[in-house]
């Protein structure tokens, strides 16, 4: 009978750490772990990351448990900025220290001199509250060169029904601080050219259009995030859990991006029409509410594991989206298992997202020309091996192909732009080296 | 009357808490969970490997939350 309350408490404790971590509640607790992932990840000419966790569960005093993640990450490679393409050589400043960056005609403008590297650390406390409660406290710092994040979470979940069902209530906080290299731009004030504002102090005035605190440390933006989540978890039967999350999340501050920006192209009675005129720094709304629900379930199906999951997502910038995920986890003899692994994801276009502005209408309030706002497909293609090097440790190796498919030749797209791709598609190679060890 | 798991999610989410009770009936005695102990069937199994995807998909997509908190703490490009 004790074995049995024990067991449930760590049921709770397990659940309630996932929910601290951000990750999802489970129904069986393995305090005792060390665990760690290397994730190489490759975009096709573009962003090259690499990307190490280590992560610590440990019991003290019985049933309480500490968990600790590190996390480092860097990356490098080019990213577009935002700019439409054109039949001409494109020059802009770089996000970095104000460099200039050349695009080839034809092609969408990259900006390659994002060099950055993040660490991060997630702590976190479970506290039993009984037989069937328990609550739990995390923190999290994450510092990059140009943004800072600080944040605390709390929870608490509530076996019911002999421990069949679990719900859970967890909120988190984050204060984020931005501090974008040169200062973050004026929303829709111009790019300057290249080379003003760096070598030549004289134009910096002119360049910066009336953004006084554009140099200096001074300029640190600044954004809250507060999130909710509410989930319920059941045991269906003898081979089946269920699981259903509701997630609410509010933001509110500095959301740009400030290294993003719009091409402002010359209208159809232009001489070039569709070519750019100048640069806009983009604009976003200064709060944004996003909403998810999100459903799961877990079948085991004769020794090998089933899992589909749905998310539905909304938030108030007029994005929806919808993601389906699936992954079987085939069992293979001497402990090792192989899991293939597909995602769909789609998503429509935020309101304000505009792949270009035309000169002489009147400025929007907001605008984004950043890919991730506008309207795609992407595809996700994964398969797992799981090999046991020891009693108690695992190695998995995973390979994963990411595929992001946007809309090439927009209706709206005019002149030259009409020719040109507008949406390339992006695709990326992950490699992921994992291990864990129960001790 | 035993409800099945729709039902039960259903009721749940129109009339809050006090519906789970519709989802009493479900799920399984202590003595039948060899199978639901299993590591593979908990549902926080991978949390590390799912938070480097979840990493990646808030770098590159609009969306986030849904398993766990939308995130923050990244200024990703």
């Amino acid at each position: 009978m004790q074995l049995r309350q024990s067991k449930s408490i760590r049921h709770a404790v397990a659940t309630v750490t996932a929910a601290v971590l951000g990750s999802a509640p489970g129904t069986r607790a393995e305090p005792n772990k060390f665990e760690g992932s290397l994730l190489l990840y490759s975009e096709r000419d573009r962003v090259q990351a690499a990307e190490g966790v280590i992560g610590f569960t440990l019991p003290v005093k019985g049933e309480r448990v500490i968990g600790l993640k590190l996390t480092f990450d860097g990356l490098t490679g080019p990213s577009p900025n935002g700019a439409s393409p054109s039949r001409r050589i494109q020059t802009f400043t770089g996000a970095s220290g104000g460099n200039t960056l050349t695009a080839p005609a034809g092609e969408i403008p990259l900006d390659n001199s994002f060099r950055d590297t993040r660490y991060a650390v997630d702590a976190s406390l479970v506290q039993p509250l009984g037989r069937t409660t328990a609550a739990s406290f995390g923190g999290h710092y994450s510092s990059e060169h140009d943004y800072a994040a600080f944040g605390f979470s709390t929870g608490l979940t509530q076996d019911l029904f002999r421990k069949n069902t679990t719900i859970g209530l967890s909120a988190a906080f984050s204060h984020d601080l931005i501090s974008a290299e040169g200062g973050a731009p004026v929303p829709l004030s111009a790019m300057p050219p290249p080379g003003e504002g760096e070598d030549e102090p004289e134009h910096e005035e002119e360049g910066n259009e009336g953004d006084d605190d554009h140099e200096g440390t001074d300029d640190q933006r600044n954004k809250n995030v507060f999130d909710a989540v509410a989930s319920l978890t059941q045991i269906v039967d003898r081979y089946t859990i269920v699981r259903v999350n509701y997630s609410f999340s509010h933001s509110s501050g500095y959301l740009n991006d400030p290294y993003k920006i719009l091409s402002v192209v010359q209208d159809q009675h232009g001489d070039e029409p569709g070519e750019p005129v100048q640069y806009l720094y983009e604009s976003r709304p200064e709060s944004r509410d996003k909403q998810a629900v999100f459903a799961e379930v877990r079948r085991y199906l004769g020794g090998n594991t089933l899992d589909v999951s749905y998310r539905f997502f909304w938030d108030d910038w007029g994005i929806t989206s919808r993601t389906a995920d699936m992954t079987y986890r085939q069992q293979l003899g001497g402990g090792q298992s192989l899991k293939p692994h597909v995602r769909w994801y789609r998503q429509t276009a935020a309101d304000f997202y505009r792949q270009f502005l035309i000169d002489g209408q009147p400025l929007p309030g907001h605008a984004s020309a950043d890919y991730r706002l506008g309207a795609f497909d992407a595809y996700t293609f994964g398969l797992q091996y799981t090999l046991p090097v020891g009693e108690r440790i695992h190695l998995s190796l995973t390979g994963e192909y990411y595929l992001q498919r946007g809309k090439r030749g927009p209706p709206e797209a005019f002149g030259s732009l009409r020719d040109l791709d507008l949406f390339p598609d992006l695709d990326a190679l992950m490699f992921r080296l994992g291990f864990t060890s129960e001790f | 009357m035993r409800r099945g798991p729709a039902a039960c999610f259903v009721l749940t989410g129109l009339f809050g808490l006090g519906a789970l009770s519709g989802c009493a009936p479900m799920g399984v005695e202590v003595w039948e969970r060899d199978v639901l102990a299993k590591p593979e069937m908990q549902l926080d199994a991978g949390a590390i490997d799912r938070a480097l995807d979840d990493h990646i998909y808030f770098s590159k997509e609009a969306s986030s939350g849904g398993s766990g908190f939308g995130g923050g703490g990244c200024g990703c490009n």
